[in-house]
């Protein structure tokens, strides 16, 4: 199964969705499958279920997706311990594993051995963790996040890619404004306001 | 032990500059103020295991539209430095970083710590305060606030012991 595969299936399901990518093939394939300045395109690897986090609390009324790689979830686990307390029922955190570094080389990672993420994922609290192996099974299972309320956790075992795509074309911060414009324009209020309140009483 | 009274009037400062996502860790002088947070309504507190995470947590938050603190004490802002670089400051997310000072004047532990600090928040062109009296609380944190959101990076509060 190839993780691009994955990601054209479910791409028509995702209009009005947030999805947070981590860097290297996730992200560049997604925004190749589905652009969109709903998508965020994160740079400290680990990090997505703790960003995702955040923003599922801050819009616990819209669904949030996170797209991870086994390398990045597996330096950051208290995300998903994390994930477990907090139990944000917005959530879904599909983590495309091909039990390697990808991006840097495609060395092994721990779950080419006997580490097992769903069952991390559960043993950290997220009680609707599944591991999937084909496209039909990630499909089904992404409809089932969708349509309940989660947190959801997705294994879906993937083959490593032969090349992680091409980069986005902007920068961090263009992604930033590009993203909360986004929002503001879905939620119907202002977000990038400056704190006046607070300046006039300083 | 922290003292009740002023775990709260640090928490109504706070609250009056509109702060209202807190991620946490304790540290012994922080247990009266992550106690409160468990408790205060007008907060959504995110309990963390490892500051790092904070740093994320808080990022996606402030892309809500939360206005966002993270609690913790400086050993964990050294765990943090990664996220902060490469989510926080490259991504331009203003937050405040109330930060135990572990190791600064007058403290008999952590004398690595209160070496490393300030110097590792000025590598990361990160600006920092002094809070050492807890009736300058507002004034330090709403001027914290200020300046996160005007320069659009996090900025940090370093919390002397005494206060608690």
């Amino acid at each position: 199964m190839r993780r691009v595969d994955c990601m054209k299936a479910v791409a028509p399901l995702t209009d009005g969705i947030l999805c947070v990518t981590t860097q290297g093939g996730a992200t560049n394939e997604w925004n190749a499958v589905c652009p969109s300045d709903g998508n965020l395109q994160m740079k400290t690897l680990g990090l997505g279920s703790s960003v995702g986090l955040g923003i599922a609390l801050g819009l616990p009324h819209r669904k949030v997706v996170v797209f991870d790689g086994d390398g990045a979830v597996l330096m950051n686990l208290s995300g998903l311990v994390t994930v477990g307390w907090m139990q944000p029922k917005n959530l879904i955190h599909v983590v495309f594993d091909n039990k390697g570094y990808e991006a840097s080389g495609a060395t092994p990672t721990a779950t080419a051995f006997h580490a097992n993420l769903t069952e991390l994922a559960k043993g950290a609290g997220i009680r609707s963790a599944v591991e999937v192996r084909t496209v039909a099974e990630f499909e089904q299972a992404f409809k089932r996040a969708l349509a309940a309320d989660g947190p959801h956790f997705i294994t879906a075992v993937v083959e490593i890619a032969k090349e992680v795509g091409q980069h986005t074309r902007y920068d961090e911060v263009e992604n930033r404004y590009r993203f909360i414009r986004h929002l503001e324009k879905l939620e119907g209020r202002e977000i990038l306001a400056y704190p006046a309140d607070i300046s006039r009483a300083m | 032990m922290v003292r009740e009274d002023n775990a709260k009037l640090l928490l109504d400062a706070l609250k009056r500059t509109g702060v209202n996502f807190v991620a946490s860790l304790p540290d012994f002088s922080l247990v009266r103020v992550v106690e409160r947070l468990f408790e205060d309504k007008d907060f959504i507190h995110v309990p963390l295991s490892r500051e790092e995470e904070g740093v994320g947590v808080c990022a996606g938050a402030y892309l809500t539209g939360k206005r966002c603190a993270l609690l913790m004490q400086n050993a964990g802002m050294l765990n943090a430095c990664n996220s902060l670089s490469t989510t926080a400051l490259q991504f331009q997310i203003p937050m405040l970083l109330l930060v135990l000072y572990a190791g600064y004047r007058g403290d008999v532990a952590f004398p690595t710590l209160g070496q490393v600090t300030e110097p590792v928040l000025d590598a990361l062109r990160i600006p920092h305060h002094i809070l050492g009296r807890v009736e300058d609380a507002y004034e330090v944190f709403g001027g914290a606030l200020v300046q996160a959101y005007n320069m659009k990076k996090p900025v940090a509060v370093l919390m002397a012991k005494w206060i608690f």
